[in-house]
């Protein structure tokens, strides 16, 4: 019994998204600990957690599937901004229906999604630079669509965003929930294989009849339409709209994945990107929340929020310097094959 | 008809390999291009206070591709070099405090702190297994905070020192600025080490194949632990420069040489990947950005247009120099 | 049955194929023969979709048919066991097997059950057993190559290409393999298959197509030709009898260079190895026994778990390849595109690699030091190249062989370690390196060379060590070498003949 139960521990150590997940429970406990078990896991805290942060969660959820075929996104973070002011303007500007309007802020995601695609996957430009100059491009459209930051949403629509399901159940966490869901059923596809397979090898993908540049452009069009959900979230968080707004996200989300574990292609799952960027959201959290308690308790006790920043920018680099180790130790398992032998009980003494 | 079409084919054909074997001059080539068609769309940018400020930024920025294209070549990435630059620049101010005297001990803090970061770059990459990229952009992220010590409420404390500006931005001929001679001491130590050290010998080498490098007996480690020293210090001395060439520096002023300094080295024909690359081609990469950069200030465009172009402009860039190759041959 | 004719492939300004062509009818076993540079893995790549040809026309069934991917290959009927596996090393068995066809079921997901009992089926009939969940990475060569096999023969092909499959094969896969594919030549399969082995040629085929420089020189069937015909159409030149001379001088007081006792790492269970000053020891024994882990544990790139290297009278304690170097050690992989040959640098560049690599890292290098250095290396072992500025990739496979040789003969090391150095070279490539091997031991170098090829080996070594499951299974020396003692030592059978 002990040894099925260590097996078990040993098998999720070395799964992709336990590195992710170590730093995310670190991250969690800390918040306990500095805020209380009460108040953090407060309907009001739990709420607000949310909704303020499912942009960013989802934006790093769309970059994971990226992450896993390869390639990622730069300019993600202001194709959100992209959204945003699309659906703050149509409605503004044109007299169109707000639920109109945000379908056409996914399509609008899709249509530069496909843009960022055919330069990856067509053009075969490196992703890295390919979207940094998109990123250009994108926040030259903002401005022209909405010059300065303006707009507003109608209270019933941020208000059902801001609340609580059953007293209990963000709204924002269910947008969470169901693109989690839809990943998992995508998974289990023919594409879903696919992205693993062209992200572990091109060559070999192709090889096997899949076609490399259509799946890493369906991939692109998937983070797309995740992306517009993301910046439907946004809208109705900050219920206005801005153009230059969140360019960071795209890095922000890169570095939660790869916190999560998603350093490499073909390798790692959505999760590893969750549980990155929950590490990223709960420190910043954590250490607003401690220096407000020390400005609290200790008199005369003033932090500029640069040392907040600097102090949770440094916390992210030890996280950082964690996933070495348990990614070490993922590699190892793939190479060994450990985690398969053990599961099946096999007696196949380790060879390596 | 028949011959002139053979003629016109073979001229292709050697453009093309022109190109391919050439990617510097060809990055030159549309350097001038574009400068002169910005010249021809705004002629009242055609003055010696242009030129002249377009190479002190070209030689500024290719100081800061430098440790770049070497960081690059070895098969890593440098994304402190922005950061390393704006703090050198903070501190050469904060130091100089408008007087002049201190060129030495600025110099050698500066370069101080650049060999810190290029230390802490190296043995990071080296130790963690996480791409150069990720691991320079947090380090990256410190170095820019840390600035603010130096820069109370991010603008900074001081000047540089009157004659150290004039060795920097005096010019003679009233165009070429005195900036040239740096450049040409850069250049001399970029040439030593790419071309004719053992260092570059093995810089290339790990860039290309790391394996093969490991069991020929090089100390891979070692060699791309130098090459981000070698950036940090580079992109410290550029920044120090850059303080000069300022006059008032804010925190973070030069972060965007970042971004700035990997575009130019990869449209010089440096590959993302890694074992190629020349620093002349940096140059006429970093050449290549401040004439695009100048020419669209010049065309008074407005901003979303100016950005807009200025990211389809990269895109056919990159389009031009850096594609990985197909699946199928 | 499948013809392609007229083929021409051009890479920059390497002419793989020049005009060439292959035909295999149906129920036909074709194979496929020449020394590296032939144009053979190029026309098998052409076939499965993933070059693109300058010219030529591909007919199957008389029917003229445009391959401009894997998938039109698939669907045309062509699959493909490819030399270097075409399977994701991150995968399981069962993605990788079904990857491209996969089965669906309800709303698009894929089919599980469908896919375990098509994985099963094939799998069951190559004889191999493994976890299907297995991430391939995990499993041994040979195991991965026979999926790879499976994986074409899923495709239930009308063509089936296997590109060296053998290599890394048991001789009781091979038996397997060849089992199967006799099934599907009496299902009407056309099937083409490429190899080094002369053995399975005369073995298995009914007829042999043999390339050189790119052209096809014949097509014969495997009845009307004797081994010396095969070698003369490969290399244009008759098989030379003259064996050089073997040097059964042994000098009474030898200096012992290399003294391995009872080492462990990995593969390796309990070696104990030595090498005297100007021997050739050769490395026997079966894919996987441990012979590579050895040598690269010599080299100092792995540590030690136990036991000791005593190395030219010291013991060593090497973290990395550079500390066995910078002593006078030098090291050639049989994988040369990994291991060995930077693609990008030139044919310059890579010859001077090694002494790049000892040299103090500040050191001023002209111009032309570096290319009187490799000229050197050029003429003392005709490698063939053109201009010396071209990338390292524009030679052929057994002449890149002989660039690393000789960057490392260069350096005159005091114990050459080579792995499976002429894996995949030419007939003619090879005796030149043996040739550059034998002169430089006469000259005091000491070798340690690991081979696949037994004959080779037999040919070149004063003594052979047989490793078999980590250790070693009995040393041969030079008076009683047999191929007899070497499969039987291979096997795991010590005899008394042996001592060890």
């Amino acid at each position: 019994m002990i040894e099925n139960i260590k097996n078990a521990i040993i098998r999720f150590k070395r799964s992709p998204a336990f590195t992710g997940f170590a730093l995310f429970g670190f991250a969690l406990i800390l918040n306990i600990i500095i805020r209380g078990p009460a108040v953090f896991f407060s309907a009001q805290s739990m709420g607000t957690l949310f909704s303020k942060n499912a942009p960013i969660i989802l934006v790093t959820m769309a970059q994971a599937v990226l992450l896993i075929t390869g390639t990622l996104d730069i300019s993600i973070g202001i194709q959100l901004a992209l959204v945003n002011v699309v659906v703050i303007m149509l409605p503004q500007e044109l007299g169109v229906s707000i639920p109109v309007a945000w379908l056409i802020g996914i399509l609008v995601s899709l249509a530069i999604s496909a843009v960022g695609g055919f330069l990856v996957a067509v053009l075969r430009i490196p992703s890295l630079l390919a979207t940094f100059a998109l990123t250009f491009v994108v926040m030259g459209i903002n401005v022209l669509i909405m010059n300065v930051p303006q707009g507003s949403v109608p209270k019933a629509y941020y208000s059902t965003y801001d609340s609580l399901l059953f007293g209990f159940l963000p709204v924002a966490a269910l947008m969470i929930l169901g693109v989690a869901l839809i990943w998992a059923v995508v998974k289990r596809t023919k594409f879903g294989k696919h992205i693993y397979a062209v992200g572990a090898d091109p060559k070999k993908a192709f090889a096997a009849g899949i076609n490399p540049t259509g799946t890493i452009m369906k991939a692109f069009l998937f983070k797309g339409f995740i992306t517009g959900i993301a910046g439907i979230a946004l809208t109705l968080m900050i219920a206005s709209g801005n153009p230059l707004q969140v360019e960071s996200y795209g890095l922000k989300s890169l570095a939660a994945c790869i916190i999560g574990g998603l350093g490499f292609g073909g390798w790692g799952s959505m999760a590893s990107g969750v549980y990155g960027v929950g590490f990223l959201v709960l420190i910043q959290n954590a250490v607003y929340y401690f220096f407000n308690f020390l400005q609290g308790t200790i008199v005369g006790f003033q932090i500029t929020s640069y040392w907040q920043n600097f102090i949770s920018d440094l916390i992210i680099m030890l996280g950082l310097l964690m996933t070495t180790v348990t990614a070490r130790g993922q590699r190892e398992a793939l190479k060994q094959g450990i985690s398969r032998q053990i599961k099946r009980g096999d007696k196949h003494a380790k060879e390596s | 008809m028949q011959k002139s079409l053979k003629k016109d084919h073979v001229t292709v054909i050697k453009i093309q390999s022109f190109i391919k074997t050439n990617p510097a001059g060809m990055t030159f080539v549309i350097a001038i291009l574009l400068l002169v068609l910005t010249f021809i769309l705004r002629p009242n940018s055609l003055n010696t206070n242009t030129f002249s400020s377009i190479i002190l930024l070209t030689m500024l920025l290719s100081f800061a591709a430098a440790g770049q294209t070497l960081v690059l070549i070895g098969g890593g990435l440098d994304f402190t070099v922005g950061a390393v630059m704006s703090s050198a620049a903070v501190m050469t101010t904060f130091m100089m405090q408008g007087q002049d005297g201190k060129l030495l001990p600025v110099l050698g803090v500066v370069l101080l702190i650049g060999l810190v970061v290029g230390v802490i770059n190296g043995i990071s990459t080296v130790k963690i297994g996480l791409p150069a990229m990720i691991v320079t952009m947090a380090i990256s992220n410190l170095v820019a905070r840390a600035q603010y010590l130096f820069a109370a409420d991010g603008k900074s404390l001081g000047y540089a020192g009157p004659s150290f500006i004039r060795s920097v931005s005096y010019k003679f001929g009233g165009i070429v600025p005195s900036i040239i001679f740096y450049a040409i001491l850069i250049w001399g130590i970029m040439f030593y080490l790419l071309k004719r050290s053992v260092f570059g010998k093995q810089l290339y080498l790990v860039g290309d194949n790391k394996e093969a490098a490991k069991l020929s007996g090089i100390k891979v480690n070692k060699i791309i632990i130098l090459s981000y020293i070698f950036s940090g210090l580079l992109s410290a001395f550029a920044g120090m420069l850059g303080a000069a060439y300022m006059t008032v520096v804010s925190a973070q002023v030069f972060d965007r040489y970042a971004f700035q300094s990997l575009i130019a080295v990869i449209v010089g024909g440096t590959a993302l990947s890694g074992g190629v690359g020349t620093y002349t081609g940096s140059i006429a990469g970093a050449f290549l950005m401040v004439v695009l950069s100048n020419g669209l200030t010049a065309l008074a465009l407005p901003d979303p247009i100016k950005n807009i172009s200025y990211g389809v402009i990269m895109i056919l860039l990159l389009f031009a120099y850096n594609r990985t190759s197909a699946v199928r041959e | 049955m499948i013809s392609i004719k007229g083929v021409n492939k051009s890479f920059g300004t390497v002419v793989a194929l020049k005009d060439a062509r292959l035909e295999v009818k149906e129920g036909e076993i074709m194979a496929l023969l020449g020394s590296n540079g032939s144009g053979k893995s190029t026309m098998i790549k052409i076939l499965s979709g993933l070059y693109n040809p300058n010219s030529g026309s591909v007919e199957i069934d008389g029917k003229k048919v445009k391959i401009k991917s894997c998938v039109d290959a698939h669907n045309e009927g062509i699959a493909t066991a490819f030399q270097d596996l075409s399977l994701v090393p991150t995968m399981t068995v069962i993605d990788n097997l079904v990857l491209g066809i996969e089965p669906l079921g309800k709303f698009g997901l894929l089919n599980r059950v469908k896919a375990v009992r098509m994985a099963k089926d094939i799998l069951d009939r190559l004889g191999v057993v493994c976890d299907m969940d297995a991430y391939v990475q995990t499993l041994p060569m040979s195991t991965q190559s026979m999926i790879e096999v499976a994986k074409a023969i899923l495709l239930k092909p009308k063509v089936l290409l296997l590109d060296e499959v053998t290599a890394s094969l048991h001789h009781d896969e091979i038996q397997l393999l060849f089992n199967l594919v006799r099934e599907l030549k009496a299902q009407g399969i056309a099937i083409l298959f490429v190899t080094h082995r002369m053995g399975e040629v005369f073995e298995l085929s009914d007829r042999v197509t043999i390339m050189r420089s790119g052209i096809t020189v014949i097509d014969e069937d495997t009845s009307k030709l004797s081994m010396d015909d095969i070698v003369y159409y490969m290399t244009g030149k008759r098989p030379d009898a003259g064996k050089a001379e073997i040097n059964l001088e042994m000098k009474e007081e030898r200096e012992l260079i290399l003294d391995v006792k009872n080492l462990k790492q990995s593969k390796v269970r309990d070696i104990s190895l030595q090498a005297y000053k100007g021997e050739i020891i050769g490395i026997a024994g079966l894919q996987g026994q441990g012979q590579p882990t050895f040598i690269r544990t010599v080299l100092g790139l792995m540590k030690p778990e136990d036991g000791s290297i005593i190395y030219k009278g010291k013991q060593t304690h090497y973290k990395s390849p550079e500390n066995g170097i910078k002593n006078g050690m030098g090291f050639i992989s049989g994988d040369r595109n990994k291991e060995s040959i930077f693609q990008h640098r030139s044919i310059e560049e890579n010859i001077y690699a090694g002494k790049a690599a000892t040299q103090n890292i500040f050191k001023y290098v002209t111009v032309k030091e570096m290319k009187q250095f490799s000229l050197d290396a050029i003429n003392a072992y005709k490698i063939v190249a053109g201009n010396v500025k071209d990338p390292a990739t524009s030679l052929s496979g057994g002449n890149q062989q002989k660039l690393v040789v000789s960057r490392w003969i260069a350096l005159a090391p005091d114990l050459l370690l080579l792995d499976d150095p002429t894996k995949g070279v030419d007939v003619h490539s090879r005796r030149e390196i043996q040739q550059i091997l034998r002169a430089s031991a006469l000259k005091g170098m000491t070798v340690i060379i690991s081979s696949s090829e037994n004959e080779e080996l037999i040919e070149i070594s004063d003594r052979i060590y047989v490793f078999y499951e980590g250790e070693i299974s009995g040393v041969l020396k030079k008076e009683d070498m047999s191929m007899e003692k070497l499969v039987a030592a291979q096997m795991g059978m010590t005899s008394e003949g042996n001592g060890v």
